[in-house]
């Protein structure tokens, strides 16, 4: 792989940066194919859309719907009383007001647990360490339901039903492999000659970690975290087995309200969870698209 | 330092699953006593194990019925997502127009909404009053068929769920690719798409790889998705699992799905490992 | 392209192209004989690169053409093109043998497997490699990597061969080797070569004519003995080998630096008093420790290059760079006079039209 890498980073060069892949010569007139081609193009792009952005913008408009007939593409009537069904109903307001609460502290274990491990993963080969890695991976390999029936047993005897700790382990389960994945890559990132070179210059090693490794991580573990806030934010299954009848957050609600309320409150139910997310994710956008997520998945 | 996540995931998953496997077959003391206690038909014995359990899951024609459909979804979904991201990551790789900008951000847009909302989305979008319906009647097609409660729709939630990934992942693999080697296959006498097949295919084998299998294993195990926009049988395994654990009150029978899932998601796991291990031994031969 | 065994000339024809709102190449004209090697040599940023993309197809130019053999190529895609290039870092596949890297371009032409067989091995014995015929690119060495590349590009039979500072990857060793053996496989067939580097050494030693790029332009294009001897331009003086550098006044017996120093000159590219920018190589500077007219100089430091011995002066305030014999003994006082300079207005050389006359 190193002669791949040495080209990766020449690509970087000061001439060759902005040079995009040769493509075929573009005439003044586009031949019939490129016509096609384009068309073609056009039409996917369109597809595109409506595949990915069509469901969304549908259930958004419903939110403001009052009288919506079959089959027109738009109501006609308009209201915010479903805003205020949402809004008047307490048991929908607490429901966000957990959710918000066990998000962050799901993360922040899941950090304080994780990133120790990521920082060995990636700094020390011993023995077992692909194993270990892998077998976090299993995880995500074995069917939720199965594991939360099981887990059941497990809590029951610890006494961890119906508890804050309890809906925090189910949620911080599904956050171990972002956690511990996109970290170990990031930290693999790190040249290990520039903290070397902190050493040489005086600093402890503790200091070398928080003045020079953590900052260079920090794009991986950023995202990383959002990944966990968004998993425990989202996680309805586990939560609703453990956490009834004390612990019911936003996504768990989702589940009940689809089925009992009107599609309206629903919809304008979605929006208000979808927010956190999509702010989140705002943030962590560029890191996100920039490979950070990627890289996390090839185990080095 | 590698030792809380380790023991996290030993004490909640590795001994829960433990504790499942000797459920599933029989064994019903221990951690699964509480379980046990008030679940119908169970297939118990004191000593040894017993296959009973698993007999009567296989052996049950609307569990095979949704075992079809699992895998069905699974590999058309797999399928699809695969010849998505390459689809993307390609015009990605080669072009850097607006328009791919705009294709860059709206294969990622899942990754921004919540499973639940999508799959909610998801299925308004396509039910009886739906948009594609309503799309359908204003061209004439008034026969368009309901894909809203189908497993069509569970397959559109799940490539829908799945192709931001798919597209982060082969766009990084394809973008680790120096545009020199690109432009040498070019010198060569390569024409773009015999450019693809030739050198950017074969150097992208691992992150297909990876899209294919999480891909995979993400279809098997999930939930939401199914149980929202899917019929009420044959469904996806998780959702008949589900039913079977709360609804007919049959924990072990739930569990032994989750099994037969489970060995089905490691299968695919093994070929992703395989993958990656047979890359890092040809990475460190020549580094 | 298998027709293409006689040599072919290419011509840059008023060739200009924008990259992200900058000019990188502008108006550049040249021309390039049959069976030359031709350097592009410029610092990062000059244009020789987007040069060669344009040549090799990679880029477009937004204005002018480039012909190989007199037909217009301008606008053809790099595969329909009778050009063959070795980039910078050789950029082998690498899931691909050395055997499969080199076929890869017959392949594609669909070439009998037998006749592929033998050109690949013709070609890899020619560049020396027949025995790593069937290992992996990550297997063999920086060197015969580039050799690799090398024959990637020769087994096509192109008009034109381009490479892309195809030595900067190698140590320095290696580099001269490597060089040597470039220019010798580039005479043994006679293929039009185009060489893009910014080592001026390596420029010098491989080229029938160097092309001395900046700011886009061609500065100079001319033999490396001419560019060495009568660099055309103040920059092509200071960028190919050292130079000393002084304005001040040419008078009847000798050069006055603006530190007031009277220094004697033996030849001169114009003898036309006035004020002038001079440019001295530092082997042109000829010392004495006998005051034989020569300007007052001391010596402020030493240095050993081994076949030679460089020496720092001070001349009347101006620091003045001299490549002297290295058994010279050490002093602390000289005379120097200049043996050659060459005189700059503008930055542009002032020559008279007959060849300078030595006033010895």
């Amino acid at each position: 792989m190193s002669a791949i890498e040495q080209q990766g980073v020449a690509l970087g060069g000061l001439e060759q940066a902005e040079l995009p892949v040769a493509r075929p010569t573009r005439r003044r007139m586009p031949t019939p194919r490129a016509a096609v081609l384009r068309g073609l193009g056009f039409v996917f792009v369109v597809a595109l859309l409506v595949f990915m952005v069509g469901p969304l913008v549908w259930l958004a408009v419903r939110a403001f719907s009052g009288i919506w007939q079959y089959p027109r593409f738009w109501p006609s009537h308009w209201t915010l009383q479903w805003w205020r069904t949402v809004f008047d109903d307490k048991s929908l307001g607490r429901s966000m007001k957990l959710s918000f609460e066990f998000a962050p502290v799901v993360t922040v274990a899941s950090a304080a647990i994780c990133l120790p491990a990521a920082y060995a993963f990636s700094r020390f080969n011993f023995p077992g360490r692909r194993v270990l890695l892998v077998s976090l991976f299993a995880t995500n390999a074995f069917p939720k339901i199965g594991l939360y029936i099981s887990m059941a047993g497990v809590f029951y005897s610890l006494n961890l039903m119906g508890t804050f700790l309890g809906v925090v382990i189910v949620q911080l389960i599904g956050t171990i492999v972002f956690m511990t994945w996109i970290p170990t890559a990031a930290f693999s990132a790190i040249p290990r000659s520039l903290e070397e070179a902190a050493r040489d210059v005086g600093a402890g090693p503790l200091r070398v970690f928080f003045r020079v490794t953590f900052p260079l991580a920090a794009p991986g573990i950023f995202v990383a975290m959002i990944l966990s806030f968004l998993a425990a934010f989202d996680e309805a299954q586990g939560t609703f087995l453990v956490g009834i009848p004390n612990y019911i957050t936003m996504p768990t609600e989702m589940y009940t309200l689809v089925l009992n309320y009107p599609e309206q409150a629903a919809a304008v139910f979605s929006i208000l969870l979808a927010i956190p997310s999509v702010v989140l994710m705002s943030l962590a956008r560029k890191h996100v698209m920039g490979g950070k997520l990627a890289e996390g998945f090839q185990i080095r | 330092m590698v030792l809380p996540p380790v023991a996290v995931v030993a004490v909640f998953i590795g001994f829960p699953v433990g504790a499942a496997i000797a459920y599933t077959l029989g064994r019903a003391g221990g951690p699964n006593s509480t379980v046990a206690l008030l679940a119908q038909r169970q297939h118990i014995v004191h000593h040894g194990v017993t296959t009973a359990a698993y007999r009567e899951v296989l052996g049950n024609p609307h569990v095979r019925a949704d075992l079809w459909a699992t895998v069905w979804v699974t590999l058309v979904t797999i399928v699809v997502v695969v010849l998505l991201s390459w689809a993307i990551g390609l015009y990605l790789r080669l072009s850097d127009t607006r328009i791919s900008r705009i294709v860059s951000a709206l294969s990622v847009i899942p990754l921004f909404i919540p499973v639940v909302i999508a799959s909610y989305a998801i299925l308004t979008f396509y039910a009886s009053q739906g948009f594609i319906k309503t799309l359908a009647y204003h061209l004439g097609w008034h026969s368009f068929p309901t894909l809203g409660y189908t497993l069509t729709a569970v397959a559109i939630g799940e490539i829908w769920v799945n192709v931001p990934f798919g597209v982060l992942m082969m766009s990084s693999g394809l973008n680790s690719v120096p545009n020199a080697l690109i432009e040498a296959a070019r010198d060569s006498g390569a024409s773009l798409p015999r450019t693809v097949r030739s050198v950017l295919l074969p150097m992208n084998v691992i992150p297909t790889v990876i899209v294919a299998t999480f891909t995979g294993i993400y279809v098997l195990g999930s939930f939401t998705v199914p149980y929202l926009t899917g019929p009420s049988a044959p469904n996806l395994m998780g959702v008949s699992m589900a039913n079977f654990f709360s609804a007919f009150n049959q924990p072990q029978q739930a569990e032994v799905m989750a099994m037969i899932v489970f060995v089905l998601a490691v299968g695919i796991g093994t070929i992703y490992v395989w993958a990656n291990v047979r890359a890092s031994k040809r990475a460190s031969i020549t580094s | 392209m298998t027709d293409a065994q006689t040599p072919a000339g290419l011509l840059i024809d008023r060739v200009s192209k924008d990259l992200g709102g900058r000019t990188i190449v502008s108006d550049m004209q040249l021309e390039v004989h049959a069976g030359e090697l031709t350097c592009l040599l410029g610092p990062s940023g000059c244009g020789k690169t987007t040069t060669l993309r344009m040549i090799g197809g990679f880029l477009q130019p937004d204005a002018g053409a480039i012909l190989i053999d007199g037909s217009d190529i301008s606008r053809l895609p790099p595969e329909k093109r009778p050009t063959a290039m070795v980039f910078q870092n050789y950029a082998l596949w690498p899931h691909m043998t050395v055997f499969k890297n080199v076929s890869f371009g017959l392949r594609l032409r669909k070439l009998p497997k037998a006749e592929i067989r033998e050109r690949v091995e013709n070609v890899l014995e020619l560049v020396g490699l027949t025995h790593h015929i069937h290992s992996y690119p990550a297997r063999i060495s920086g060197g015969e990597q580039q050799r690799v590349a090398l024959a990637r590009a020769l087994v096509l039979e192109p008009k034109v061969l381009l490479l892309d500072e195809p030595l900067s990857n190698l140590d320095a060793k290696l580099r001269v080797r490597v060089r040597e053996d470039i220019r010798e496989i580039q005479q043994r067939i006679g293929i039009t070569t185009i060489f893009v580097t910014h080592d001026q050494d390596e420029a010098l030693s491989l080229s029938d004519r160097i092309a001395v790029m900046s700011g886009g332009r061609v500065e100079q294009y001319a033999d490396p003995r001419t560019l060495y001897r009568h660099p055309a331009t103040h920059f092509v003086a200071s960028f190919v080998g050292a130079m000393n550098f002084y304005t001040g006044t040419l008078g009847g017996d000798g050069f006055r630096l603006a530190g007031g120093a009277q220094v004697p000159v033996d030849s001169l590219s114009s003898r036309t008093p006035g004020e002038y920018e001079i440019g001295v190589r530092p082997e042109d500077v000829t010392v004495s420790s006998n005051g034989d007219g020569g300007a007052e100089a001391s010596v402020v430091r030493e240095i050993q290059r081994g076949h030679y011995k460089e020496l720092v002066l001070d001349v009347g305030g101006d620091e003045m760079r001299a490549f002297v014999a290295p058994d010279l003994p050490a002093v602390d006082r000289l005379r120097v006079r200049f043996s050659r300079g060459v005189l700059y207005r503008d930055g542009v050389l002032q020559e008279q039209s007959e060849s300078p006359v030595a006033v010895r």
